[in-house]
């Protein structure tokens, strides 16, 4: 279950497709329907908000065809990139409400799943899953520009301001995390301080703290490999790293690693962990979101810290994954 | 708001706490652990509105939790009024 967009060709279409359904479903109802439905509640938008929003954006945007199969699952996962920014951006902060994640938590249902949103299934063959979910993002994405435009008309937020949050979330990713594992590999005095005071220490990289909560770095020694989960919802240093792999969004995911860390992880992901070592598991719940400190390669003593920031993977930062010797 | 807790100290998850943070996974209550880290009273203005009683890391071991025995552990991160003393 792995990211393969390092790699250059699409083996396994229908992986793919599956880690798109997954994830808009995961986007659709925690981060954007249920939001639009917590402002209409709360009185900070209207029904007539949101259709006078529709009337000045205009229909949904088309979906514009693709010459191969390959390159139409490549933009079905760009479109899928595309609605999670326009999601966040719209998340940016109100002029008039102060709206925290906690006000949501309860109404998208992750204390109670009487409150949870439906989840919609995109079944058939490969094409017709496509077509499906096609659809759905674009119309997902219409609704995200008609609610963003609402809130402009409304002067809860300034275009400005979208701007601004659309470039600092643009520099958010896993590529933050990996200069900090490189840091902390050369630099025994920086893993020290990272260790024990976690975002006041990655300032040093000139990279943006964030501000939600603390962060907890767990580091994977000789006898502990770690791992990362939020069984409640998907807490993670999202401010610092960006959103973790589709698959920590997942029911299945978040059930299975605390019942049985070991077992899951080599099923899931095909990692093994030796016997000798134990494996930790830390639930987030929110005030401190973790990322994990893999283990430094053997045979990479020669390299530069920005050699080693190379080989630091997304799925390592979880502890899905361990780092292998690069090939010479 | 002070620790009720320090590092080593056993402790049980209550069932329920009325007007308690929710974010206490279900698969935790009743179940005992040992506190690892205090994290003391978090200011986290975009998650939640109110600081909420100090934070503790509380170490589970998985065969505690119903799960296969062997070494492995779960580490969550409670708050003070949903933790109890266990013997």
């Amino acid at each position: 279950m792995s990211e393969e967009h390092a790699h250059p060709h699409i083996k396994d279409f229908d992986g793919h497709v599956d880690a798109v359904a997954s994830d808009l479903e995961y986007f659709r109802r925690k981060r954007i329907e249920s939001r639009v439905l917590y402002y209409l509640r709360r009185g900070i938008i209207s029904w007539a908000d949101l259709f006078r929003a529709h009337e000045a954006v205009g229909p949904a945007q088309p979906v514009s065809p693709q010459p191969d199969l390959e390159l139409r699952v490549r933009a079905l996962e760009d479109s899928l990139d595309a609605l999670i920014l326009a999601a966040a951006v719209a998340g940016t902060r109100l002029t008039n409400h102060t709206v925290a994640i906690d006000d949501t938590r309860r109404e998208r249902g992750d204390y109670e799943p009487v409150f949870r949103l439906a989840t919609r299934s995109y079944d058939g063959d490969l094409e017709t899953r496509l077509g499906l979910l096609e659809d759905a993002l674009a119309e997902t994405a219409h609704l995200v520009a008609v609610l963003t435009r609402a809130l402009v008309d409304r002067g809860e937020v300034t275009e400005g301001a979208l701007d601004e949050n659309r470039q600092r979330l643009s520099g958010l990713g896993y590529h933050n995390g990996a200069r900090i594992v490189a840091r902390a590999w050369v630099d025994p005095e920086f893993k020290r301080r990272l260790l024990e005071t976690g975002r006041e220490a990655v300032r040093e990289l000139d990279i943006p703290p964030g501000r939600l909560g603390k962060l907890g770095v767990a580091e994977n020694t000789e006898d502990t490999h770690n791992i990362v989960v939020c069984t409640l919802c998907s807490c993670y240093p999202h401010d610092l790293l960006g959103n973790p792999p589709w698959w920590y969004r997942t029911d299945e995911y978040k059930t299975r690693i605390v019942e049985d860390p070991r077992t899951t992880i080599r099923d899931m992901f095909g990692l093994e962990v030796d016997p000798g070592r134990k494996v930790v598991v830390h639930d987030s719940t929110s005030d401190v979101r973790w990322m994990v400190l893999p283990r430094r390669p053997e045979g990479t003593e020669g390299m530069t810290e920005e050699e080693l920031a190379e080989l630091v993977t997304a799925e390592s930062l979880v502890g899905s994954a361990e780092l292998a010797t690069p090939s010479p | 708001m002070s620790e009720r807790f320090t590092a080593g100290d056993r402790v049980r998850v209550l069932a329920t706490v009325d007007g308690g943070n929710p974010r206490t996974p279900h698969y935790l209550r009743g179940r005992v652990g040992v506190i690892s880290e205090l994290h003391g009273v978090i200011v986290n203005p975009l998650d939640h509105h109110l600081p909420y009683p100090p934070l503790y890391s509380v170490t589970f071991r998985v065969e505690d939790l119903a799960g296969p025995p062997g070494p492995d552990l779960v580490i969550a991160d409670l708050h003070d009024e949903w933790l109890e003393p266990a013997s």
